[in-house]
């Protein structure tokens, strides 16, 4: 048998695996969504089916605007994890009074900036197992 | 509580090696039994393994009993694994302390082990993503490197930090490293070496930055009752403290160059061992980036928050200074394989107050200090003093 590895580096997306579904369904059309709890209302990110604030479960989705700006962010250049290129810009998003933390598609890495607007750009990274695909809350410039 | 004391420490090579994870095992714990000729495996009645990924690099779990095994130990009271990241090994010497504060135990050991250099070195990389959240975080292959530039962005940013300033870590921690025989790197590093070292993730480059490296270390934790039998230079627990701010990025204080959770961490060690940062002689603090150690620097107290730039160029971390800050070489000299990393920190420690610790001792050195992180958000401190009180 030859060398080989097995390691599926991104979530399970599809309504069988996540109670974040949704998430990704709605990623799929374009749209970057949270959870907002049944309970206290509180906004969340990255979306959670369980509110450590006030106990609750119940929670529901909420569209996010899809634009913000660059809070912080580092283009790693080296010393990528397998299955991932460089220059990769990391970033800090500042999104409707949210931190999401995601990396920059589509932009030259030197000219990127703090305060640069930029928009949700769903990535499709592998399928899972299934064949379903699959979608990553990338973002890029506005 | 019951005081509780190191009696013992040994550390295996650390570097890219060519050995296997029980290799490691055998290699720490024969370095801690020689050194410690009055304990033997079988008198050890309890064994904490601190180890983060054996799953995917030796795949192997069941850690601890497997490690017993290779050593010939026959734990009766204790027996576990703590996985906790970069701060597994630390977490695994305030397991023993309370076990034996608690009076469950008389004698522990804590071993800290990882392999974590495998056929491919983007593959070790990978692995070692499974540290952050892997929905949120990991899946864009985030690793700590781009963590850690984030907080040193900010530190630039707000303080006036300098590249040079960042540097100056990593030449000091290579220069320590350059006398310490178990270490990743032994050549040492000038400045313009440093500074003109490939860029990993911006403004970190590469000598600024831990390796990937295998290695193991072990210590025997003893109450004090079996602590004075088995040696005439314990080396007290005097105060520990551990801390979470947060675990994903966004979860963190907004300013990343602010660390509240080792403030914390570290308030809640002085205060238990009654001693503060000034008393503080020598510090194995958590450098898995230069940033790291300039931002503990302040938050632990040895000087002002947004002073650690200047406090590094001074050589006020450095022999002749303030406080010696990671004598042994720190995780940039030395290496992180993560589990063994808090347990050598100990280890090093424990030499340092017993005047064992060669060309790299430290003066009259009563109290020392280690600081092992699993993230930016996540800190344990520890103190530990040559006197019990």
């Amino acid at each position: 048998m030859p060398y080989f590895r097995a390691t599926d580096p991104f979530p399970l997306e599809s309504a069988d695996h996540t109670k974040l579904h949704e998430f990704y369904a709605r990623l799929a059309a374009g749209r970057l969504a949270t959870t907002r709890c049944a309970g206290c209302r509180r906004l969340a990110w990255p979306p959670r089916a369980f509110c450590g604030e006030c106990g609750s479960d119940r929670f529901d989705w909420t569209d996010l605007s899809g634009e913000g700006t660059i809070h912080a962010f580092t283009v790693q250049e080296a010393g990528l994890p397998a299955g991932f290129d460089g220059p990769r810009v990391f970033a800090i998003v500042k999104i409707d009074g949210l931190r999401v933390f995601s990396i920059l598609v589509g932009a030259e890495p030197s000219k990127v900036a703090i305060g640069q607007p930029v928009r949700v750009s769903p990535l499709r990274v592998a399928d899972d197992p299934d064949g379903n695909a699959r979608w990553l809350p990338a973002f890029c410039p506005a | 509580m019951r005081k509780v004391a190191l009696v013992g420490a040994g550390v295996s090579k650390f570097g890219v090696r060519k050995a296997s994870y029980r290799d490691l095992i055998w290699e720490a714990g024969k370095a801690c039994f020689d050194a410690t000729p009055a304990v033997k495996p079988k008198d050890v009645e309890g064994l904490v393994v601190g180890s983060v990924l054996p799953e995917r690099t030796a795949f192997q779990s069941h850690i601890s009993s497997m490690a017993a095994e290779a050593l010939g130990i026959r734990p009766s009271v204790l027996s576990a694994r703590t996985e906790h990241m970069c701060a597994s090994g630390t977490v695994g010497i305030r397991y023993a302390y309370a076990f034996i504060a608690a009076g469950l135990a008389d004698l522990v050991m804590v071993l800290g082990v990882e392999k974590l250099n495998q056929p491919t070195g983007d593959e070790a990389i990978l692995n070692m993503g499974t540290g952050v959240d892997r929905e949120w975080e990991a899946a864009f292959g985030l690793t700590a490197p781009p963590c850690f530039a984030l907080a040193a962005q900010r530190h630039i940013a707000a303080y006036g930090t300098t590249e040079e300033q960042l540097a100056m870590v990593g030449v000091k921690n290579h220069t320590h490293a350059a006398k310490n025989p178990t270490a990743h790197f032994q050549k040492g590093a000038t400045l313009d070496q440093v500074l003109c070292s490939r860029m990993i993730s911006t403004p970190l480059r590469l000598f600024m930055c831990s390796p990937i490296t295998d290695g193991a270390a072990a210590v025997l934790v003893a109450s004090e009752d079996r602590a004075r039998d088995l040696t005439d230079r314990p080396v007290w627990i005097r105060g520990t403290g551990q801390a979470l701010d947060g675990f994903q990025l966004t979860s963190l204080h907004e300013d990343y160059a602010h660390w509240p959770a080792l403030e914390r961490a570290g308030r809640a060690a002085y205060r238990m061992a009654g001693v503060t940062a000034g008393d503080v002689d020598v510090a194995e603090v958590h450098d898995c980036f230069a940033i790291a150690e300039l931002i503990a620097y302040e938050e632990l107290g040895f000087c002002r928050k947004g002073e650690a730039g200047p406090f590094v160029a001074h050589g006020r971390s450095d022999y002749g200074g303030d406080v010696v800050v990671n004598p042994r070489g720190g995780l940039i000299g030395c290496g992180h394989p993560l589990g063994a990393t808090g347990v050598a920190q100990a280890a090093e420690v424990f030499a340092q107050l017993r005047g064992e610790a060669g060309a790299r001792q430290v003066l009259d050195a009563a109290v020392g200090l280690t600081h092992n992180n699993s993230g930016m958000g996540e800190h344990v401190v520890m103190i530990y003093g040559r006197e019990d009180r």
